[in-house]
């Protein structure tokens, strides 16, 4: 061999040798850099996940009562994991199935194939390696005859699953929700940070969806390694199911029973339909909301194992009152009269109005061209603030926001020397924390509107056009030439100088009417509970504390502030004192309701509302709290397409403080008062809940505040506000007022009514689940 | 060890036959009863030594793969790792006769070598079975198996080292010189495209590159014309090219070369096997997971794991240590082979060493590469690691062929 040869054999082993080093770097790449990444795709490779679902903790009131709970449900399950391994794919053991559980078998087929895009349910959305539900709810002896064949079922296995039970039906529905499965969207959004799994229920509506992260605990997950075929080959890891924290809420099970009731009695006596009516009960000095209800409701078990769609839509549907909406936080409307409480914090705050100065309360009042008429064009002659809010008289607070919107430039729309315009009424309104969300622990709650001079020109604005459209075009849809050509004129002006905020819009405003005000019954309850308790606004709130199942308690909820009325402590002071007149003195608008209340023991402060509503009967409203000297509950009541404040709403508020106070019942809330501590939770899981059914003894106590649970006490100690009532009769539902007494405002109002085809304004109410709103009749302009 | 038994044997005729005086008798008695001449001894005992461990690894590797699905099955469990050292211990017998061999007499029945590779390869096309798409094996009775095409490797390499190495005398000037001339270059290509096209009826793409390879590599170091290796090197680009442009390859066999450079790796099919592999290659670490204990491998999540994947086995359950411990010593039966082939006295050792290396280095670098994802999917076996007979067979007897070049390549005195 010569030594050119060897030279290239030289060369050889250097090629040979760079070969290797490249396998070498190669190897490091892949094993050590790149290392994790592929664990990890190994991992997904080799492990599957069996999840034990976590016991969803429960829902219960202030005093351990459970609204919601879990039963157990015999549920069957096919094990696809075991069935696709027989020869047929579990053909013959779907078919003997179908026969225990009266299912077709086609249908077994559907419920345990796998969604995907184009697979719609009935399919199964979980992993393959998770039992698949077929049917919920069986019979023992339809378990038994699975359980008991292993050979003929081979892969079918039947257990208890724990389901969401509701004890009190559709009690509290709104407030409590429901559950649904994950969508693949939270799963991929939110999946690894909330522990979500494949087929994982989650709140999705109501408290259950607020504290979803209470209540649903942490899902036990069994990691399989399994080979290529998706044999099990062992258990990587286990970690057990830590069950869901318990919620404790402020919502007491008695009173929320007497107010549905107390609605409902309502909503019959008024002749049933799609009607609506709903109700706020607070704790004045904490926000928690004690009761809160809307009718019609509906039983949330429709959506245990998923709600149907003809389910749903009849949950939706407005001819049945679309039972899923709230309409004690997720509606709103003209809040009537009820708002002059307000009007008199602005009157006597920023207009320099005095408790004892008397202001005339004429029959009608002449602004511009326009006549202002008090209800039913009655006279009281000069009175003082107090006596205006007793007997609800309309001309004074038109009178006061007459005077303020010319102080603001009328017209001039605040330019000029009237910039900026002061507003105080409007800025009175979301200083009580209307046209905002009061910060209530559920989601989807109304915000209702406020709208000053700036937002009713934006508003005008946007439906310049059309009401220009509607000038030219005039209402061809509407049958009654008459009404038409009204229609017509209406918006011809509103095309010109709509954007104006007229003096009819302003003194509209100041009681509770007209389009620039809307507020939902739990906005006015904060608000009331505001000026009860001295001037603090507390974000309404339905959960106290969660408690885990051992027990302990894992965390309180405490009051929530929003914010301090700009209101002087006297000032309140005065306004609660006159409240108190509107159910005791002579001339108030519910002392007629309460005639038979003992005022002397529980004093209630009141105040009356009536909205109207075009198209539809007037909207009831009562807001109220008690007791009137050391208010503790705020109750408001809206009865849309009813009547005045004082013929419906009020005898259901009177309804509602019999049973917190127990007249002619046991009380809901012994003494008066909220339980001071949390319900006992015992360490085995069971709940010492304090039990209040005491019967009636015909006397009802007013405990001090550190009696709670105690049941009624006879006998006082001295020097405490311990009283002892006469029985009282609770037959009061239609409450006899005196002739001319209930009050509304109802003057005619300057309407901006909307175009037909523009759509609602800003400030259309829900409550009355009116679908739209025409043009008023009596229209007048200024 | 036998050797030693040999000398012994030796010694005392010596003694008796030669009237040497005894001081000088004696230092050669003790020179030949220590054997530092015996042909044992002087085989090249690191390569040996590392071929062996190769292939004792490799039957830990083909047991770890296959053990479990042996023992689903209701079978041994051992089945495949007491095969392999069977086919090991086979190898080394028919290594040890390659050795014996003297290599000169090889060289005169190099034709009949070549000539019975291919009486094989037509055999298998005659009476072969076809395994994943190939139609490679002849099967024997007791679940034996033989691939003609492993042996035509080693046919190739003598028969081209053979008409490469001799002295090449120029027909017009009649001198001698040892680089081939064109008529040379010509005759070995003809000696390589009849086994080449054999083999590519089974179709058996990847043992085709084998060959391709090591004739290059055995022209490109015998000094044949630089411009017939840069042409041939040319061809075979081209060739490649035109055989995907035109589709003539089998579809699985285009599948697994399209599939290394297409995205989808994980999906399926060729990719899915090459991704499995790299995900078991990743799972092992430094240090790996530890024999019988890869769960990738104890999953059986990749195909064909004991015969093309093994490297797949190595890395994840010896680790980077371990499989890189592998290529090592790979690198090392490389080295030592192609030291023999420098130290060789003429052209045809030296070649033959040369085409030995070539062979193991393309099928190394490709199956290793395949393993971690950067060579295309081939089917070729690693030398010595991956479970096959034929292919054990095959390399032990370049083994033997490499030891052979190393005895006879210094001065002996004990030469036959």
């Amino acid at each position: 061999m010569n030594d050119r040869m060897r030279i290239r054999v030289l060369l050889l082993r250097v090629l040979v040798l760079s070969l290797l080093a490249t396998l070498g770097a190669r190897l490091w790449v892949l094993q050590v850099l790149d290392g994790d990444h592929y664990r990890q795709v190994a991992e997904t490779n080799r492990v599957r996940e069996v999840v034990t679902p976590a016991t969803r903790g429960m829902i219960l009131d202030d005093r351990g009562q459970p609204l919601v709970r879990n039963r157990t449900s015999l549920v069957i399950s096919v094990n696809r994991s075991a069935t696709d391994r027989q020869a047929d794919h579990g053909k013959a053991v779907l078919a003997r199935l179908a026969g225990v559980i009266n299912t077709p078998a086609d249908e077994l087929t559907r419920r345990i194939r796998f969604c995907t895009a184009q697979v719609k349910p009935p399919c199964w959305n979980g992993s393959p390696y998770q039992p698949v539900p077929v049917a919920k709810d069986v019979s023992p002896q339809q378990a038994l005859a699975v359980i008991e064949h292993p050979d003929r079922f081979p892969g079918v296995s039947a257990d208890l699953q724990a389901v969401r039970e509701y004890p009190h039906g559709s009690l509290a529905a709104h407030e409590l929700g429901y559950l649904a499965p994950v969508t693949q969207d939270q799963l991929d959004k939110q999946g690894d940070e909330k522990g979500y799994h494949l087929n994982s229920l989650i709140g999705v509506a109501g408290l259950e969806s607020t504290y979803d992260d209470e209540l649903r605990g942490t899902d036990g997950v069994e990691r399989l390694e399994v080979d290529r075929f998706g044999r099990v080959a062992g258990t990587a890891s286990t970690t057990a199911p830590v069950s869901g924290d318990h919620l404790v809420l402020n919502l007491d099970l008695g009173v929320q029973q007497a107010t549905e009731q107390a609605l409902q009695d309502t909503i019959n006596q008024l002749g049933g339909g799609n009607r609506t009516a709903s109700a706020v009960v607070l704790d004045v000095r904490t926000g928690g909301v004690v009761a809160m209800a809307s009718l019609p409701s509906y039983n949330p078990s429709v959506f245990v194992g998923g709600v149907s769609e003809q389910d749903y839509r009849a949950l939706s549907d407005p001819a049945n009152g679309i039972p899923l909406l709230s309409r004690a936080y997720q509606g709103s409307g003209a809040a009537g009269s009820t708002f002059k409480a307000i009007s008199t914090a602005v009157a006597m705050q920023n207009l320099g109005a005095k408790g004892d100065q008397r202001y005339d309360c004429a029959p009608t009042l002449q602004i511009g061209d326009q006549v202002f008429h008090n209800f039913d064009g009655e006279s009281a002659g000069p009175i003082t603030l107090h006596q205006a809010l007793v007997i609800s008289c309309d001309v004074i607070f038109d009178q006061f926001a007459y005077d303020s919107w010319l102080a603001d430039g009328g017209l001039r729309n605040g330019r000029g020397p009237y910039s900026p315009p002061k507003e105080y009424f409007v800025r009175m309104a979301q200083a009580m924390g209307f046209g905002k969300a009061t910060g209530l622990d559920l989601p989807g709650e109304a915000k209702g509107s406020v709208v000053d001079r700036a937002g009713a020109k934006a508003i005008w604005a946007e439906l310049k056009d059309s009401y220009c459209r509607r000038a030219k075009n005039g209402y061809p849809e509407e049958s009654d030439p008459v009404k038409a050509e009204r229609f017509r004129k209406y918006a011809a002006e509103a095309c010109v100088d709509g954007y104006l905020y007229n003096a009819g819009a302003a003194t509209q405003f100041a009681i509770g009417q007209g389009q620039y005000l809307s507020v939902s019954p739990l906005q006015l309850a904060t608000a009331y509970a505001a000026i009860a308790n001295g001037g603090t606004l507390w974000k309404p709130t339905l959960a106290k504390a969660a408690v885990a199942p051992d027990g302990r308690v894992v965390q309180t909820f405490p009051p929530r502030k929003a914010g301090t009325l700009p209101v002087s402590p006297e000032i309140l002071a005065y306004i609660r004192g006159s409240l108190a007149g509107v159910t005791t003195e002579g001339g108030g608008t519910a002392t007629g309701v309460f005639a038979d209340w003992p005022s002397t023991i529980v004093p209630i402060a009141a105040k009356t509302g009536t909205a109207e509503v075009e198209g539809k009967g007037d909207t009831s409203w009562f807001a109220s709290f008690a007791p009137a000297n050391d208010p503790r509950f705020a109750v408001v009541v809206t009865i849309p397409d009813s009547g005045t404040g004082a013929e419906y709403a009020a005898p259901v508020a009177k309804r509602i403080y019999q049973a917190i106070y127990g007249v002619g019942q046991a009380a809901a809330m012994p003494g008066g008062q909220p339980p001071a501590a949390l319900p006992k939770i015992n360490r085995d899981g069971t709940i010492a809940a304090t039990s209040l059914r005491v019967p009636p003894v015909g006397t009802i106590v007013a405990a001090p505040v550190s009696a709670p649970g105690r049941g009624p006490v006879v006998g006082a100690p001295a020097g405490s506000p311990l009283a002892v009532l006469p029985a009282l009769s609770t037959t009061a539902d239609v409450a006899r007022t005196g002739p001319g007494l209930a009050t509304g405002a109802t003057g005619p109002a300057a309407w901006h009514p909307p175009p037909g085809s523009a759509g609602p304004p800003a400030a259309v109410g829900v409550l009355s689940s009116a679908p739209s709103r025409a043009p008023p009749a009596g229209t007048a302009r200024p | 060890m036998g050797g030693g038994v040999v000398n012994q044997e030796a010694g005392p005729t010596a003694l008796r036959s030669s009237p040497v005086p005894v001081r000088g008798r004696i230092g050669q008695l003790r020179d030949r009863a220590s054997g530092r001449h015996s042909p044992l001894r002087r085989l090249d005992w690191t390569l040996q030594l590392c071929v062996i461990g190769l292939s004792v690894v490799g039957a830990l590797l083909v047991w770890s793969a296959t053990r479990q699905r042996l023992g689903e099955a209701g079978g041994d469990p051992q089945t495949f790792l007491k095969r392999h050292l069977l086919n090991l211990a086979i190898g080394l017998v028919l290594g040890a006769v390659a050795t014996v061999v003297d290599y000169r007499v090889l060289r005169a029945y190099a034709p009949f070598v070549y000539l019975g590779s291919l009486v094989g390869l037509v055999a298998v096309l005659l009476f072969g079975s076809t395994i994943n798409g190939a139609h490679s094996w002849i099967v024997l009775p007791a679940g034996f198996q033989l691939q003609p095409s492993e042996f035509a490797k080693v046919a190739l390499v003598v028969g081209a080292a053979m008409l490469l190495g001799e002295q090449h005398e120029d027909r017009h000037t009649g001198i001698r010189h040892s680089a081939p001339g064109h008529g040379d270059v010509l005759l070995v290509l003809g000696l390589t495209v009849v086994p080449i096209a054999l083999i590519m009826l089974q179709p058996d793409f990847g043992t085709v590159m084998v060959l391709v390879f090591t004739t290059l590599g055995m022209l490109a170091v015998s000094g044949a014309p630089r411009r017939w290796v840069l042409g041939l090197i040319l061809c075979g680009v081209l060739f490649g090219g035109a055989i995907l442009q035109f589709h003539l390859l089998q579809p699985y066999q285009e599948a697994r070369l399209t599939s290394f450079v297409s995205e989808n790796k994980a999906s399926s099919g060729t990719g899915y096997n090459v991704a499995q592999a790299m995900i078991a290659i990743a799972n092992g670490g430094i240090h790996g997971r530890g024999l019988l204990h890869g769960q990738q491998t104890q999953g059986q999540f990749v195909p064909e794991q004991q015969t093309d994947f093994v490297f797949s086995v190595a890395g994840e359950e010896l680790g980077y240590l371990g499989a890189g411990g592998i290529i090592v010593l790979l690198g090392v039966v490389l080295w030592r082979a192609l030291s023999i082939g420098f130290a060789s006295q003429d052209s045809f050792g030296a070649l033959i060493a040369t085409g030995v290396v070539c062979w193991f280095t393309f099928q190394s670098f490709v199956n290793v590469g395949m393993c971690l994802g950067i060579m295309p999917v081939t089917g070729l076996p690693l030398p010595f690691l991956s479970y096959g007979g034929s292919s054990m067979f095959a390399n032990m007897i370049a083994v033997g062929l490499l030891q052979n070049v190393r005895l006879r390549s210094r001065s002996d005195p004990y030469a036959l």
